[in-house]
């Protein structure tokens, strides 16, 4: 039991908590802080949290997506991305998490969990600096 | 060429220029320390594979672990900081390969380090790949001519072979592998001498000896400094193999020299610690076995249907007071066709090299040496072994027999047949006539102090009184009795004008 990772155990909760009502949730969670605490594992609750997080969202398609970008992006950009993403990642939500970054100098930079999308203008220019410096 | 032809030519390059966006896999440095990142995300990467940091330093994903990856950096390490990006390449670490490789110096990545500029190469080659399988092998069966005649009459080494040069300090283990490397010239080999963890003096000298006897061209130093990270020594010998391997993908014999696995083994137990992996043994990892088996394996002798060709690896050990019982000598002992064991009592006594007959031993070479040799250095081995035996024995007592006493002298003149200088390789045709006329009695009452001067003239002298001799040896690698008879006679010939 000592080797059970962070992932494990918010696995374990998440699917203690699954399909329970309101009222049964609150015996479970009860129960949860009394492993965690007698386990001695409440120094990674945070981790665990961050675990129990992800995996809610993998559960229910959910996908946080970064957007950097100069400006605040359009409605219509907005939209289009949505769509786009939603496809790529056969997701039924996505939560946009709006950046405004100077430094992306234009276009834009989508960041979703491990994976980037560089679309953008400084993106560009390194990628040339590097071509320039290779040829 | 003035600014606006540099501006014209900017212009088309940037013209030509076309980015293809692609989904790039990043992770985030969690921490770094002593060569180590510690990257979180990347959570599909393969072990191996390579990984680029912001700043261009490349690294090598070993551990694999379930929040976190454990990167060794191959550079400076020193830039990266906390929070900065990772990309994942998708690729297992790979070198640039070619045959202008050829006569440069590169580092562990392969990148020329010798200040003649960036390597024009079209192909890349994994620096970890699975050794040849049982099919396409087949047995040694050419030899290596080291020109070394203790080695090639007593130890002798086939093309596929892989032999453990071993030994304490300053016993000349490395200027073992040096004169083979200069006697390859004209012998149809592309050396790779790979330098882990030595000092840079060290090599710089190396080099230069090497460019010195025309050895250059036909080698590849691969170079991971002591000043450098251990990651580079870790990988440097793979980098070795894989440019080996390019030559030997074109059917060609290639020699390896690993110089020495005992830092590599240091360097890889270095990671390892901060890795965190398990100490086991003299704190070496768990795995340090197939750290080295898997290298060695890589060297084979190709069959014709896989294209021929030959990776022949001489590793090199340095063991601690002698003892080849410690953990890695033995595990290298073990992964080897056989040692030649290098001796420090030797060395100082002025035999050298200081090659201990009795310990060192050559598994598979026999059936590579040509068939002269074999006859005229047979019972050599054997011959040493009885007179270091009678000699230890006769100090004890002044009245022997007249049989001991022959045994005796035959004995010394082997040994000093047998010590050569540094860089003085010897053909494989004149150690052939120098061990005919030792193992045929010739030189027993030539006087010890004159042995050397005696051989060098016999060569000089049946060079152009016994050619048939040479012809023979040369073409058939075995004489016939007219040749024989007719280096008898100028065997004798010269003796009568040596003793006068």
């Amino acid at each position: 039991m000592t080797n059970a990772s962070n992932n494990d155990i918010a696995y374990a909760i998440y699917l203690s908590l699954k399909n329970k009502e309101d009222s049964g949730q609150v015996g479970v969670m009860r129960n949860i802080a009394t492993f965690l605490s007698k386990k001695r594992l409440l120094n990674k609750s945070e981790k665990i949290l961050a675990s129990l997080k992800k995996i809610i969202n993998k559960e229910e398609g959910r996908i946080l997506v970064k957007v950097s970008s100069v400006e605040k992006i359009s409605p219509n950009t907005k939209k289009e991305l949505d769509d786009f993403l939603k496809k790529r990642y056969k997701a039924r939500e996505i939560i946009f998490q709006e950046v405004i970054n100077k430094e992306v100098l234009g276009g834009i930079r989508l960041e979703i969990e491990n994976e980037v999308i560089d679309l953008s203008v400084k993106n560009r220019i390194d990628k040339l600096q590097e071509y320039l410096i290779r040829k | 060429m003035n600014s606006n032809t540099i501006v014209e030519n900017l212009r088309k390059e940037i013209e030509n220029f076309s980015l293809q966006t692609k989904v790039e896999k990043v992770g985030k440095v969690i921490e770094v320390f002593d060569g180590i990142a510690k990257v979180s995300g990347l959570s599909d990467i393969k072990s191996s594979e390579m990984v680029t940091f912001a700043q261009g330093e490349t690294g090598v994903a070993l551990n694999l672990e379930e929040d976190t990856i454990g990167v060794i950096i191959l550079g400076d390490f020193s830039k990266i900081k906390e929070g900065d990006e990772v990309k994942a390449t998708g690729k297992i670490l790979e070198i640039s390969v070619g045959d202008d490789i050829l006569g440069r110096v590169v580092n562990a990545i392969g990148v020329p380090i010798d200040g003649k500029g960036l390597l024009k190469n079209s192909k890349t080659y994994p620096i970890e790949k699975v050794a040849p399988g049982v099919v396409t092998r087949q047995s040694v069966s050419d030899p290596v001519s080291t020109g070394i005649k203790v080695i090639d009459a007593i130890i002798p080494v086939g093309r596929g072979q892989r032999e453990l040069i071993i030994g304490d300090r300053q016993t000349g283990k490395t200027a073992l592998a040096i004169d083979t490397i200069l006697n390859q010239k004209g012998q149809n080999m592309i050396c790779v001498y790979v330098s882990i963890g030595q000092k840079d003096s060290k090599l710089r000298k190396i080099e230069a000896r090497l460019e010195e006897g025309g050895a250059m061209k036909y080698t590849v130093i691969v170079s991971a400094g002591a000043s450098e990270a251990a990651a580079l020594s870790y990988i440097a010998p793979y980098t070795g193999v894989s440019i080996a391997e390019y030559f030997m993908d074109q059917g060609k014999d290639v020699l390896v020299i690993y110089d020495d696995l005992s830092k590599h083994a240091v360097a890889y137990r270095e990671i390892s610690l901060l890795l965190r992996r398990p100490p086991g043994r003299e704190a070496y990892p768990g795995d340090v076995f197939y750290l080295h088996s898997r290298l060695l394996e890589r060297a084979c002798r190709r069959n014709e249907k896989y294209g021929g060709g030959s990776i022949t690896a001489f590793p090199i050990i340095e063991t601690q007071a002698g003892d080849i019982s410690a953990y890695i000598p033995t595990n290298v002992i073990s992964i080897t066709d056989g040692q030649i064991f290098l001796e420090t009592d030797l060395f100082y006594k002025g035999i050298r090299p200081a090659v201990n007959v009795g310990s060192s031993v050559s598994r598979v070479g026999s059936a590579a040496q040509i068939k002269a040799m074999k006859k005229v250095a047979g019972t050599l081995k054997l011959d040493l072994a009885q007179f270091r035996e009678l000699e230890a024995f006769s100090q004890f007592g002044s009245d022997l027999d007249e049989s001991t006493k022959r045994q005796l002298e035959r004995g010394k003149r082997s040994v000093e047949i047998l010590k050569q200088l540094q860089y003085a390789p010897v053909k494989t045709e004149h150690q052939v006539v120098v061990f005919y006329a030792l193992t045929k009695g010739y030189m027993d009452d030539i006087d010890i102090s004159k042995i050397k001067e005696f051989e060098s003239g016999l060569i000089e002298y049946t060079e152009n009184n016994a050619k048939a001799f040479y012809k023979e040896v040369m073409e058939s690698k075995m004489w016939t009795d007219k040749g024989e008879e007719q280096l008898k006679h100028a065997i004798e010939e010269f003796k009568k004008s040596f003793i006068k």
